[in-house]
């Protein structure tokens, strides 16, 4: 046996305790870089202390964020309130024209119920206008007690928009911009569809009706406020086709004074 | 009663139609710029020489960078149309004789006036440079910034109305 052998025994006999401690950490490297180099052990691993973490979170939301959150948020409501009244408006209208509907439909149903119990002559010409016209009894007696008022008429040129004659018992809005802002809107209408001897024939604007009447080279507009039903579009049709006629309007239409004259004496109490 | 007459301002993308009519009729001015979508109407009623008043009913149409692409009917039953460009941007003006023929082969009787907008913004030699273009069309250099010669124009042309 050499000094060579000789000393690796001494060796062997003096470290065996280390090595086997080396190895055994060598065994644990392993086992951690199996855990951290693969996606699904280091998850296993991690994803509880997250999970916990994040509930934790979670919980701690309303205490430590809830008031700036809810500071932050006031304060961008104040500062945008037309912003705000823009997004909700389309769901707000929604549900107040849906609940306004519902109470029209209880209103007449009620109405219909009370006249049914009820007789008199007034009735009885009402349902003979109600079966004649085919509208409902219920619909006739809605507008008989609605306020419905012509508010304004004015008597526009075809293609210019000029104000030919004009009439209102309180002057709304300035005619001349009136007459021509609806010429530009039937301008554009008509132009998009395109179809041949069609036109715009109604308006509504918040809570006035603007109603529409062609005739050749001018037509005329009538701002109702109230109720504007089928009816009273009937009724108007003919009062201004009355008018048109009995007044000859096609020739004086030149003539501003006189038109203005006529068209006040013929509209003059806001009734059709 | 004072005669309403319908004024047509025309012109490119951003060239002041807007804005000459505020100064005309608000005597304000911005430098915002919005732009015009459709048509906006306005209404100025003024005195004319002889005595009479004349309501002058001004359709503000928005901007196309070529005059036939305007809607026929917003021009129907005209009485005064108002050409507009921008005298500090060529691209407004140098298609000027052609946009102008359109006019005058399809509205010859109805009173046009031409207007280099945005005075303000050019000086002299500037001018000089492109004077061969506009200058053989042009009726009124204009600021709409500083209200310079707006009045006038307006005026000019109600006085050709009647």
């Amino acid at each position: 046996m050499n000094q060579d052998e000789k000393l690796s025994i001494i060796k062997d006999i003096l470290l065996t305790d280390e090595r086997e401690f080396a190895s055994s950490i060598e065994k644990k490297i392993k086992i951690l870089e199996n855990i951290v180099n693969e996606k699904k052990n280091l998850s296993s691993k991690v994803d509880p202390i997250i999970d916990d973490k994040l509930n934790e979170f979670i919980k701690e939301i309303p205490k430590t964020l809830g008031p700036t959150i809810t500071q932050a948020l006031k304060e961008e409501i104040k500062n945008s309130k037309d912003a705000v009244v823009e997004a909700l408006f389309p769901i707000l209208g929604k549900m107040v024209k849906r609940y306004v509907q519902h109470e029209m439909k209880l209103l007449s149903e009620k109405i219909n119920n009370q006249v049914n119990k009820t007789f008199s002559f007034k009735r009885f010409f009402r349902r003979a206008k109600s079966k004649a016209a085919g509208v409902d009894e219920s619909d006739l007696m809605i507008q008989e007690q609605t306020n419905t008022k012509i508010e304004q008429v004015i008597v526009i040129e075809k293609g210019s928009g000029i104000v030919l004659a004009e009439f209102s018992e309180n002057k709304m809005a300035d005619e001349d911009m009136v007459a021509g802002m609806l010429t530009a809107i039937k301008s554009f209408v008509e132009d998009a569809f395109t179809k041949e001897s069609q036109n715009l024939q109604y308006i509504e604007y918040d809570l006035y009706h603007i109603h529409l009447q062609n005739f050749s080279s001018f037509y005329i507009a009538v701002v109702v406020s109230g109720a504007y039903n089928i009816i009273f579009k009937d009724k108007l049709e003919d009062k201004i086709l009355e008018f048109t006629s009995k007044q000859k309007v096609d020739d004086i239409l030149h003539n501003k004074t006189l038109l203005t004259q006529k068209l006040e004496a013929f509209f003059k109490n806001g009734k059709v | 009663m004072a005669k309403s007459k319908k004024i047509v301002l025309i012109g490119h993308f951003g060239v002041g139609k807007t804005s000459l009519i505020r100064r005309f009729v608000q005597n304000t001015f911005s430098e915002d710029y919005k732009v015009t979508i459709g048509v906006h109407i306005s209404k100025k009623t003024i005195e004319i020489p002889e005595g009479e008043s004349i309501s002058l009913i001004i359709w503000d149409l928005e901007g196309q960078d070529d005059i036939k692409k305007t809607r026929p009917s917003y021009l129907l039953g005209t009485n005064g149309f108002i050409y507009v460009f921008d005298l500090s941007r060529p691209i407004t003006f140098e298609n000027l004789a052609n946009e102008l023929d359109f006019l005058k082969e399809n509205y010859s009787n109805i009173p046009l006036k031409v207007v280099g907008n945005k005075m303000d913004l050019v000086n002299k030699e500037y001018l000089t440079q492109y004077s061969s273009i506009f200058e053989p069309f042009v009726d009124f250099y204009v600021s709409a910034k500083t209200g310079s010669r707006v009045e006038t124009l307006f005026s000019k042309l109600a006085k050709a109305l009647t």
